[in-house]
């Protein structure tokens, strides 16, 4: 590996529409510069060749992290993590978020890398990803051509692939209010804290002892080419029946669902067994607290 | 292009390429050897720097993102040529033995203690988990940023 970084050009646009233009004329030739924490690494290893990197940090407007009450929370792509981590609202309503953000990397990558930036690189294994399904995020893209809102069980394509179009850039993400009296929790496993998960699982949990209101959800990382979110477990937890053998279902869904590769980090077979262990692990405890 | 740094309270304009990043720059340009390049992807933390007082891994910014801002290396936190409190207790907690981490540990004790003098060890360890020491000494490191954590209070 070359330790010195491959050329580029820089810009530093001071508005979006600059940013825009630069998007639009380099036709997806260029890169989207935040935090950077994913990005000098992968141009530092020539995953990536753009001709251009445009750094986002001199736009105002994207640094906006704001909760509206009832509604929900903004997050703009130039947010880092720490700064989402340090606002009270954050750790008392997005449990989940909060929880999943605190193991995201370590404390001095946090310093940069933006929430914006994690799901915009894509990873199976990106740690805010699992709790953005369970809150039901909406993405906001921006373009020349205009904005789109795309929902995040739709943003994730592929592994590295977004639903953005080559002249598109995020420029924030709408979390809405989660569901009344909701608990949230996310397992991830893993070999230190710079690794990326061995399997990552969000949950979420409301009225856990009543059957008919009772919401559960639960999303994973890397365990499949993208985040997912198994949607077919939220119904049979509707059922009036014991939690036990509605918790020995669900584990069934998931590891039916569930696609892991082997790689350097475990084989499928123990990330089965993790999708078995943790998905138990996590609902037992979300019902216990609520 | 030109880029301005502030370097330990010390104004520098720099010529940069868009491909350096502030490791390289303060390495070779200011000639700043304190800050260790290891794994050049944000794994190691021995690039530790305080950036506009919060420590990022230098490896991973541009030269040209720090554009304008205030850089403390382990230097900058000497008073009149002594070293601070913080530094002596890393020396006599044998906190050091190869020495090459320490800068990144010492600069990440320095923020971490000035924002809470009160840190519980459990903080301290949150704190410097992404930051490696291949001599293995964490125990005595957690000890001396505890012990000088007393120099913090008001």
């Amino acid at each position: 590996m070359s330790l010195i970084l491959p050329k580029f050009e820089y810009y530093k646009p001071s508005t979006l529409d600059e940013a825009l233009e630069l998007l639009a004329k380099f036709k997806g030739d260029a890169r989207i510069l935040a935090g950077g924490t994913d990005l000098i690494v992968d141009l530092r290893s020539r995953i990536k060749k753009p001709k251009a990197v445009i750094d986002i940090k001199g736009i105002k407007e994207l640094h906006k992290l704001e909760y509206i009450e009832g509604k929900g929370l903004i997050v703009g792509a130039t947010v880092t993590l720490n700064e989402l981590l340090e606002h009270p609202i954050v750790k008392s309503k997005f449990h989940v978020l909060y929880d999943s953000v605190r193991q995201l990397a370590d404390m001095q990558l946090r310093n940069r890398a933006t929430l914006v930036g994690n799901i915009c690189n894509a990873s199976p294994a990106a740690d805010s990803a699992p709790a953005l399904l369970v809150l039901d995020a909406k993405v906001k893209a921006v373009s020349k051509r205009g904005e789109r809102v795309i929902e995040i069980k739709d943003f994730f394509k592929w592994v590295k692939k977004t639903a953005l179009e080559p002249d598109e850039m995020v420029t924030e993400v709408f979390i809405p209010e989660p569901p009344e009296g909701s608990r949230g929790k996310y397992y991830k496993a893993t070999r230190n804290v710079e690794d990326l998960a061995i399997v990552g699982v969000a949950g979420l949990v409301a009225y856990p002892n009543e059957p008919s209101k009772r919401i559960v959800r639960l999303a994973y990382a890397s365990v499949a080419p993208t985040p997912i979110r198994i949607y077919e477990v939220e119904e049979l937890f509707k059922r009036d029946e014991p939690l036990p053998k509605l918790i020995d279902e669900a584990v069934n869904i998931a590891l039916r669902k569930v696609s892991p590769i082997t790689d350097v980090r475990g084989s499928d077979w123990y990330r089965r067994h993790l999708v078995d262990v943790l998905t138990r692990k996590l609902l037992i405890e979300l019902f216990l607290e609520g | 292009m030109k880029i301005t740094l502030t370097v330990n309270g010390k104004k520098y304009e720099v010529d940069v390429k868009p491909n350096e990043t502030l490791l390289d720059v303060l390495r070779d340009k200011i000639g700043i050897k304190s800050v260790k390049a290891g794994c050049w992807r944000g794994e190691c933390g021995i690039c530790t720097v305080l950036l506009d007082g919060k420590p990022v891994k230098s490896c991973l910014v541009l030269a040209a993102e720090a554009d304008g801002s205030e850089i403390v290396t382990v230097e900058g936190l000497m008073k009149d040529g002594r070293l601070a409190p913080l530094q002596k207790a890393f020396i006599e907690h044998g906190a050091i033995q190869c020495g090459f981490c320490t800068s990144a540990f010492v600069l990440t004790a320095h923020w971490l203690l000035s924002r809470n003098p009160n840190v519980t060890r459990e903080e301290v360890i949150e704190a410097i988990n992404g930051l490696i020491c291949r001599c293995t000494g964490y125990e005595q490191i957690i000890e001396a940023i505890l012990a000088a954590a007393k120099y913090y209070k008001k």
